[in-house]
């Protein structure tokens, strides 16, 4: 065979191989992230329990439950819902890993918008993955994109009109937390949304808090968003932490913005809903090269510069704003807002043990807290 | 379900078309490109984005 009759099948072969090895290191990312729930857990459960429709599908997500000895309230806590936020994330799974429940039920969902993590945000050169260490070895977490993977919801719409009405860019249609109340027939995030809704009101849940991020230079951030129905907890829980030292601060959930937990939640399941913002450099607009070192150490020359201008509504100094300090604010604001629980609505409280403070995560580090990698 | 099957017919279509035409071109450098662009449709094929 000539040369030029083989090149064809040459690169053919090529073409064959290089799409093996690619195909495998993508495919890769749908592999989920090990969590090891510590002893207090008291039931391991699929979203899908509450909305059967949902079992086998990519928005099908573990819940953790964590019930104590003593009747009292019930507190989700959502992680993941923006897999692009890793402090909400990685909050979720230490409070999995570590808390026991002694009074009322703890749920929580690390891995909100499951489809989410098993991509990354196109043109953004996202780091896969961040490792944190532990005692054992290094665990390792996917980094993942804002909303749910076009392989499991595709096409996106030109405009997209959410449950609640609310007229949005079309990419929104697959961002859960636009979803909210959900739709049972809608499409993947939005069934996801109405599994979360059915559990809420299954569970009677009275306290919602959902753990995110935002870049330095978006507004609400250091932030507690509330619902009305959770006035009270969210200015309580505020005045705790800033006798701790964490400046928060208090943003009321816009009535009119539809489709978010801590409206939806609030309307249409009538709990205490609260979501958690940290300020997170690695999906910022003005970072510079994107890395998992900028991930967990948050140190950004850009940012710095920014903050210097005036430009960021956070402080951000030479040193950043690494992982460590933004778990530990969600930690801080997590208990926080139990303790406010407890003062608002004494028997519907919830007591937990065994929970990580945020001056331990910050003097030992997120891995102290961590389960070792198997 | 539905969409996602005229995705795989698009897909399948075009990625036909550019093996064809890898197969039918003289020039190894036109050859070359077919072949790259076959590696997105083919990964395309296979649902990984």
């Amino acid at each position: 065979m000539s040369l030029r009759r083989a090149s064809p099948f040459a690169l053919a072969a090529l073409a064959l191989a290089a799409c093996f090895f690619s195909g495998r290191e993508f495919v890769s990312m749908r592999a989920a992230d090990e969590i090891h729930p510590g002893p207090g857990l008291t039931a391991a459960r699929l979203l899908s329990d509450w909305f059967p429709p949902l079992r086998g599908t990519p928005g099908d997500t573990p819940v953790f439950v964590f019930r104590g000895a003593a009747a009292g309230g019930a507190v989700l806590v959502l992680g993941g819902t923006h897999p692009n936020e890793p402090a909400g994330y990685v909050a979720a799974v230490v409070l999995a890993e570590n808390i026991r429940a002694a009074k009322g039920e703890v749920i929580i969902i690390p891995r909100a918008n499951a489809s989410g993590f098993t991509h990354s945000d196109p043109q953004e050169a996202s780091p896969q993955r961040y490792e944190i260490p532990t005692a054992g070895g290094k665990r390792s977490f996917r980094l993942g994109s804002r909303v749910t993977n076009p392989v499991d919801q595709w096409p996106d719409p030109t405009i997209y009109v959410n449950p609640g009405g609310q007229k949005l860019a079309g990419i929104e249609s697959r961002n859960l937390n636009r979803a909210y109340p959900g739709k049972r027939g809608g499409s993947l995030t939005e069934r996801v949304a109405y599994a979360i809704m059915a559990l809420i009101k299954a569970e009677g849940v009275v306290m919602g808090i959902d753990l995110h991020e935002s870049a330095p230079e978006y507004p609400v951030n250091n932030a507690i968003v509330f619902h009305e129905n959770g006035a009270d907890l969210a200015a309580s829980a505020q005045m705790a932490l800033q006798a701790e030292g964490f400046d928060f601060r208090l943003e009321a959930s816009p009535p009119n913005l539809r489709g978010l937990s801590h409206r939806e939640w609030g309307d249409a399941a009538g709990i205490m809903a609260v979501l958690i913002e940290t300020p997170n450099a690695s999906h910022g607009r003005l970072k510079g090269r994107p890395s998992a070192a900028l991930v967990v150490e948050g140190r950004d020359a850009f940012y710095e510069k920014a903050a210097k201008l005036g430009r960021l509504f956070v402080p951000f100094g030479p040193e950043g704003i690494p992982l460590k300090e933004r778990v530990a604010r969600h930690l801080a604001a997590v208990s926080a807002l139990l303790d406010a629980l407890r003062e608002i609505t004494p028997e519907k409280s919830v007591n937990i043990e065994n929970m990580p403070s945020a001056k331990a995560v910050l003097s030992q580090g997120i891995g102290s807290y961590l389960h070792p990698p198997n | 379900m539905i969409m996602r099957l005229i995705y795989h017919l698009i897909v399948l279509v075009l990625a036909a078309q550019t093996a064809w035409y890898l197969f039918r071109e003289k020039k190894f450098w036109k050859q070359a490109g077919a072949a790259l662009v076959l590696i997105l449709f083919l990964l395309r094929l296979a649902l990984v984005k």
